[in-house]
């Protein structure tokens, strides 16, 4: 939708939906039965107007509610301190454990994927001629990417924390993070090189270029904004996972101390989950705090998506 | 790309290699869950059986012994059961399609036919934002706020008034299934939202004018001409949309109450799901000296997987009959 | 697509690197497997331990353990705390119930011991054991101890008791007040978990509640949906006054609750309030730190029948002499249920609150470093005062069952 919205005004000028609805209403002798079609078309008219203010009442209200909440809470020591007991409450102090737990899970996540993800797009794109073998990977990703993620984290446990022998960890939790990223970073890498214009890739092999440095000069550029969107997307999807986590990086009350392995990490879902049970005003506090700097997060990546694709976008 | 006069490079061919070979980690990645979750079920295939797939309870044991089950140790007295589990989770998605799709239809209807463009853009994008909210933050906003709703409110009047149908009467026990399925259909409604008006505002301009000519009202357009052009997207959009529901662990987990041995008789009974029940219990099945409970976790864990997997081969079936590319809702969404 | 068209020749040469990219795959998982399994096996971090050579750790431990040099080999008074200790980071997982008070203790021990940091996290008594027992965690909070069948299955494991903490069976009536305390039988409430009470006024409990007027109304039996040491010692009450409950459902950390649909289930003591506070006619099981919550949600508690056949409330002092009657029978694993003790004022829910430690540790610090803030716990002066206790209505341990404690810290070692 965004990805077409450019080369759609043409048509938007023709004729919007809302001009059309607006010439039907406005027929003065219309045919037999108009007075029921009028009405049935206003009932359905009705009808769609209430969907999507049942829709938005509870969507604005999550949006309110932890905006609102999130804002009474936030102030600089709950974002830079760690979770304490504090000896009046036992769960109190800020959260910065989870964040900076959040921002390395996240990270080393998208490190991993992004390598994976963006050459095994150009291969897809570029390389396999839809062959046989490029359909099964694609099939692959689709059903990774449909996959429940608690199946993807009780797989990480096992592997990655138990075989692999790295406990809870940053690592373990990244890789379990990056298998469920994979298939996003993939798939739209792929469908953005698609979209470049095969005159651009045939006027360069003509000019003599490999067909390496005509991706990498060429086709990558073009394709730029709808890959970093993709990627923008896939880090959104990591920020908002929890189960995987749970069984892969546990959580620390301490900040993160380099340690890759052997050492559980916070991050902020977690806190959403767990003190958001505890019956105590300030682990609630903590809850809030973090649904509103997930919410933010996730809404800022997306809307710095959509400026790329739309600002940046050259095809 | 025309190949033919010259001959592929070395560096094209490395490129090639490895290119498809970072590729092929996603058969890696599904190898390796795969591999996991059948070395891990192994045990309760065999000692479970078929039982597994008939019976309501789930029982780890009450016996410290061990017995020898077709050399495997048990627990004796235990048995594992999945109906709990798969049923919660065909019926709490399915009840969450039930809401959800008419919803997301008329979400699509409004913003494709109805809105002005200005106001058509904006929800727009404000609905494509929801699809991001993290599942554990509607958990939250379910616990927090539509759970007392439902059980304080809504459901006290839904016995009285909708008691006649199957289902809806006998005694408000919980609000599990009803909070499992409006928040998985929340959850849903964007993404089904945002596939269909996509479909549905790529009716071809000429089909609605000449529709229009014909003297067709608004809805007639979008009855007759439209939905029928997107037809096969929404069909797949909503399929998708059960995917998501299907696997959906976190949300649930909070406001499903968790049932344990029992069926749901009405939609005021608590259910549980195959991943939400994973998710809570894997913990302590580790405790199980025999091993059998978290053997047949990881069986459901293969359940879970095969019915997300079907469900995302028939959307992807759909999908590519229709026009849009299966690839293209993950930009959107 | 119009790009495959072009290069359709092309194709057929290339598909033949595909199944040799496959190959390469497979053996990259291979590698990456078997350098995992190296690190892991070079790092000792796990415990994959067989039934082998319990007396070959024994004699790994005492060794290190002269090392360590504080000192425990006198079996009677507190063992000496080390000045200051190596720059380490431990963590805790497990019990809930146990959680708040490792919260305070821990910026405690920390005024003492700054360089060490010891994450916490309440996740369950059951991760707190299968944690442990993993060697993804150092210590496992567990408000249960390790069954005959754990004991065998991980010989390294022990189970010291930290403190004696106690139970309380809550429920919400609206139009009784919660300074009534309804009196309640471990029969009863079995009858009540499986389904054969359903309604508050049902005879059996009116019987044994006189003037308490109880409505007719469902009861909402509500129970922890993940592995919990409450649910342990929970359904132990349950199986030592219930015949049918002990021969159908046992008692562990998650147990197989009879399928009710009054019934719902929550996670951890937390989420147990707050279901409790949201479904009006509940009864709920509920940890002692957690009274001050439950409290505030308005829930009452009640006085619970115990051996003696006296109601009792869970008062510190009926805790107590719980406590005092079963310390001689607690053996030198200190592996024993206090529920249900005898006395006239014993209160029947109490249960030693335990850490699940594997005997050997990573390496040398991280067994000095767990050993020193075990024994930090324990201590009277230390993690056992009141000042720590009090906030969570535990009471300290009797100072014979802390001699036991201490002797099975000393068998930590790396």
């Amino acid at each position: 939708m965004s990805a077409k919205e450019p080369s759609q005004p043409a048509r938007a000028a023709v004729g919007s939906p809302n001009s059309i609805g607006r010439s039907t209403r406005s027929g003065i002798r219309g045919p037999p039965n108009y007075g029921v079609r009028r009405l049935r078309n206003a009932v359905m008219t009705g009808l769609a107007v209430a969907s999507i203010l049942i829709v938005l009442i509870p969507l604005a209200d999550i949006i309110y509610l932890f905006v609102v909440r999130g804002l009474e809470v936030v102030s600089w020591p709950a974002l830079t301190t760690i979770t304490v007991g504090t000896g009046v409450e036992f769960v109190g102090g800020g959260i910065s454990n989870a964040i900076s737990g959040t921002i390395v899970l996240i990270g080393l996540a998208t490190a991993i994927t992004v390598p994976l993800g963006l050459v095994g797009g150009i291969y897809m794109a570029e390389f396999s001629d839809n062959n046989r073998f490029s359909e099964v990977l694609r099939f692959v990703a689709d059903v990774l990417a449909g996959n429940s993620s608690m199946v993807v984290g009780l797989a990480g446990y096992f592997i990655f924390v138990l075989y692999f022998g790295w406990g809870y960890s940053a690592l373990a939790g990244s890789l379990t993070l990056s298998i469920l990223m994979f298939p996003y970073i993939f798939r739209t890498t792929e469908l953005a090189l698609r979209k470049v214009p095969n005159e651009i890739r045939e006027g360069a092999r003509a000019l003599g270029s490999t067909k390496s440095a005509m991706i990498n000069r060429l086709t990558l550029k073009f394709a730029m904004p709808g890959i970093l969107t993709g990627i923008l997307l896939s880090v959104s999807i990591g920020l908002s996972e929890t189960a995987p986590l749970l069984f892969t990086a546990s959580f620390s009350n301490y900040n993160f101390n380099g340690a890759f392995l052997h050492n559980p990490v916070g991050f902020l879902t977690y806190v959403v989950f767990v003190y958001s049970l505890l019956p105590s005003t300030s682990a609630h506090n903590l809850a809030y705090l973090s649904s509103f700097l997930l919410i933010t997060s996730i809404l800022a990546i997306n809307v710095v998506a959509r400026v790329v694709l739309r600002r940046f976008s050259k095809v | 790309m025309k190949a033919g006069n010259s001959r592929r490079r070395l560096v094209d061919r490395v490129y090639d290699f490895v290119s498809a070979l970072l590729g092929s980690s996603a058969l890696l990645f599904l190898f390796m869950i795969l591999a996991v979750l059948a070395v891990f079920s192994l045990p309760s295939l065999v000692v479970n059986g078929l039982n597994f797939f008939t019976t309501v309870i789930w029982n780890p044991g009450i016996s410290t012994t061990l017995t020898a089950v077709r050399g495997f140790p048990a627990m004796s007295g235990a048995s594992y059961g999945m109906l709990v589990f798969f049923s919660g989770t065909l019926i709490s998605s399915g009840l969450a399609l039930l809401i959800g799709a008419p919803l997301s239809i008329g979400v699509a209807i409004f913003l494709s036919m109805i809105a002005p463009k200005r106001l058509s853009a904006s929800l727009s994008f404000f609905v494509e934002l929801l699809a991001g909210i993290p599942s554990i933050v509607f958990g939250f906003w379910g616990l927090l706020v539509l759970a007392p709703l439902l059980v304080n409110v809504v459901e006290p009047v839904m016995a009285q008034y909708l008691g006649f149908i199957p289902g809806f009467g006998g005694p408000v026990y919980g609000y599990g299934l009803i909070a499992s399925g409006l928040v998985l259909a929340l959850m849903i409604v964007p993404i089904v939202s945002a596939i269909s008006r996509d479909a549905m505002s790529q009716t071809p301009i000429e089909l609605k004018e000449a529709a229009m000519a014909l003297g067709m009202t608004n809805w007639e357009v979008t009855r007759k001409v439209v939905l029928p052009y997107a037809k096969t997207a929404i069909v797949g959009s909503l399929v998708l949309g059960l995917g998501r529901a299907l696997g959906e662990t976190m949300a649930v987990a909070m406001v499903s109450q968790s049932a344990l041995n029992i069926l749901p008789m009405t939609v005021y009974y608590p259910i549980n799901t195959l991943s939400a029940f994973m998710a809570v219990t894997f913990d302590s099945a580790l405790t199980d000296p025999s091993g059998m409970e978290i053997s047949s976790l990881a069986e459901l864990a293969l359940v879970l997987f095969i019915i997300t997997t079907t469900v995302n081969i028939v959307a992807r079936l759909l999908v590519r009959r229709g026009f849009i590319s299966s690839a293209e809702h993950l930009v959107q969404v | 697509m119009k790009m495959s068209s072009i290069t359709n020749v092309k194709g057929k040469r290339r598909a033949i690197s595909n199944p040799v990219v496959v190959v390469v795959a497979v053996v990259l998982l291979v590698l990456g497997g078997g350098i995992g399994y190296f690190a892991h096996t070079g790092s000792g971090a796990t415990t994959t331990v067989t039934g082998q050579g319990s007396t070959t750790t024994v004699y790994s431990t005492t060794t290190v353990y002269s090392t360590s040099g504080s000192g425990t080999t006198t079996s009677s008074s507190e063992p000496a705390l080390p000045a200051s200790l190596p720059a380490t980071t431990i963590s805790e997982t497990g019990s809930t119930l146990l959680y708040p008070l490792f919260n305070y203790w821990v910026p405690g021990f920390n005024s003492t011991y700054s360089n060490v940091q010891i994450n916490t996290a309440g996740t369950g008594s059951g991760i707190g054991i299968s944690s442990a027992a993993a060697g993804t965690v150092q210590i496992g909070a567990s408000d249960a101890y390790l069954l005959p069948a754990q004991m065998n299955q991980y010989p390294n494991l022990l189970d010291i008791p930290l403190a004696i903490s106690a139970q309380m069976i809550n429920y919400n009536l609206p139009g009784i007040p919660t300074t009534t305390h309804l009196n309640m039988t471990g029969n009863i409430l079995a009858q009540i978990y499986n389904g054969t009470i359903s309604y508050w006024n049902d005879p059996q409990i009116t019987a044994i509640n006189p003037g308490v007027t109880l409505p007719h109304q469902i009861i909402h039996p509500i129970h922890r949906s993940d592995g919990s040491g409450d649910t342990f010692i929970f359904t132990t009450y349950l199986s030592d006054t219930n015949a049918w409950w002990s021969s159908h459902v046992g008692f562990a950390t998650s147990v197989s609750f009879p399928g009710l649909a009054t019934a719902a289930a929550y996670q951890g003591n937390g989420g147990m309030v707050q279901g409790c506070q949201q479904t009006q006619y509940c009864i709920a099981y509920i940890g002692i730190s957690f009274q001050s919550n439950t409290e505030a949600a308005g829930l009452g508690y009640a006085y619970l029948q115990n051996r003696a056949g006296n109601f009792v409330d869970i008062t510190q002092a009926n805790i107590q002499a719980a406590a005092a009657q079963m310390v001689s029978a607690t053996p030198p694993n200190e592996a024993l249920s206090l529920v249900y003790a005898p006395g006239a004022n014993s209160y029947p829910i109490i249960n030693y609150e335990y850490s699940i430690v594997s005997k050997t540790q990573a390496n040398a610090n991280t067994a000095l470093v767990v050993k020193t803030f075990l024994n930090w716990c324990i201590e009277p002066d230390h993690g056992n005062a009141a000042s720590y206790l009090n906030k969570v209505g535990f009471v300290p341990l009797p100072s014979s069952i802390a001699t036991l404690s201490y002797s099975q810290i000393a068998q930590i070692g790396p």
